[in-house]
């Protein structure tokens, strides 16, 4: 069951506090949050990413005095996160080889998916600052909902809503430019 | 080892961390590197003799102040370096003006002197030791945030290690003075901001080695 950032917050806090109990409590939290993390960004066997688990665990024990008190609690995991998976991939030397690259480099619908992105930017300005960035995050960038909440510093509910509101208002907006 | 035990042992015995324990901690490193390197200077090098009639002068003061802002401001932004999220430095253009101020009262300093003097005064007696000494007596500063660092979070090291390195250098300066006799803002603008830059630089450099976690 996931928990929420408020919830993971106060454990976090009562953990500075010097409270055991609550700080286990969030490390046991943080597991299947952590795991699902780098599941979805990792193709490597479960070893490596339970490795990975310990590891951010490990840090977010040790360097907790890096965290601000003020600021949302899952944003900061998440940037831990982030850190030791590319620390990870930097270690282990993992980088693409040229040959599978390559598709990616002369793709030759390089301009048309070019003329693409340039599109949605453009629709994506006619929205609100929040209602673009929720929608960016989500179906562009491929974030999840939790990730997208936690960077924009607003609810999960917050997102969905955004990213209701404003695919609606585009879909509208584009049926409308259509003759 | 598993999670669930890896878990256990470090909600075992948790130690409290205080309100603002990053700023203690950065302070701690500072702190102890600037009484080593503070005692490297009196003992090394020597306080000038004339040191409390020369705190009576402009000319120190201005020196003092010219360090002292742009310690605080890297010290600054260490401290944003030091978390995760480090957010905007837009505000590290600030640490332009006390530049421009000592260029200012070194434009005014050249049309008081003649200017078959001017080369005498921009280098000094120590322009040539200046830079690298800053730069020694940064290292026990730089040593004391890596300490620091070790219970931090910075997650882009380049810019971390020179903010460290930017800090170090400039209380580096800052204690230098009360070694260095030279009295020319040029001089200090020159010799002092080489020698920082130069901290800035090395810090730049190892900053993606050492201080990586």
């Amino acid at each position: 069951m996931a928990q929420t950032e408020e919830q993971l917050k106060t454990w976090m806090l009562d953990g500075l506090d010097g409270d055991a109990a609550a700080h286990g409590a969030l490390l046991h939290a943080l597991v299947p949050l952590l795991r699902s993390f780098y599941g979805r960004r990792l193709r490597s066997a479960a070893d490596d990413i339970e490795d990975l688990v310990q590891e951010t665990l490990i840090a977010v024990h040790t360097r907790r005095a890096a965290y601000d008190r003020e600021r949302p609690f899952t944003a900061w995991l998440y940037a831990v996160a982030r850190y030791r998976l590319i620390d990870h991939l930097r270690r282990r030397k993992i980088s693409v080889s040229l040959e599978d690259a390559a598709p990616d480099l002369v793709d030759e619908d390089f301009e048309a998916a070019f003329q693409a992105r340039m599109d949605v930017d453009t629709l994506l300005s006619t929205l609100s600052v929040k209602q673009a960035r929720a929608i960016r995050d989500t179906h562009v960038e491929g974030k999840s909902v939790v990730e997208a909440a936690a960077e924009a510093g607003i609810g999960e509910s917050d997102v969905k809503v955004s990213v209701h509101r404003g695919l609606k208002l585009l879909a509208a907006r584009i049926r409308g430019s259509r003759p | 080892m598993n999670t669930d035990q890896l878990i256990l042992s470090l909600s075992a015995d948790l130690r409290r961390v205080p309100r603002h324990a990053l700023a203690r901690r950065i302070g701690f490193g500072m702190a102890g590197g600037g009484i080593v390197a503070l005692t490297v200077v009196m003992s090394m090098l020597g306080v000038r003799p004339d040191l409390r009639i020369a705190m009576h002068g402009f000319a120190f003061w201005m020196k003092w102040t010219y360090t002292l802002s742009l310690g605080l401001g890297a010290i600054y932004a260490v401290s944003r370096l030091a978390r995760p999220l480090s957010g905007s430095l837009r505000g590290l253009w600030l640490l332009a003006v006390p530049v421009l101020v000592l260029a200012g009262i070194g434009i005014g300093e050249l049309s008081r002197t003649p200017s078959q003097d001017w080369l005498a005064m921009w280098l000094g007696k120590s322009w040539m030791v200046c830079p690298w000494l800053v730069l020694t007596i940064s290292v026990p500063i730089f040593a004391g945030l890596l300490w620091s660092f070790r219970k931090l979070a910075p997650t882009r090291l380049r810019a971390a290690g020179a903010a460290a390195g930017l800090a170090a250098g400039a209380w580096a300066a800052t204690i230098y003075c009360v070694h260095c006799p030279e009295v020319s803002a040029l001089f200090v603008l020159t010799w002092y901001s080489l020698g920082i830059l130069l901290a800035a630089g090395t810090g730049a450099l190892l900053g993606p080695r050492l201080l990586r976690w």
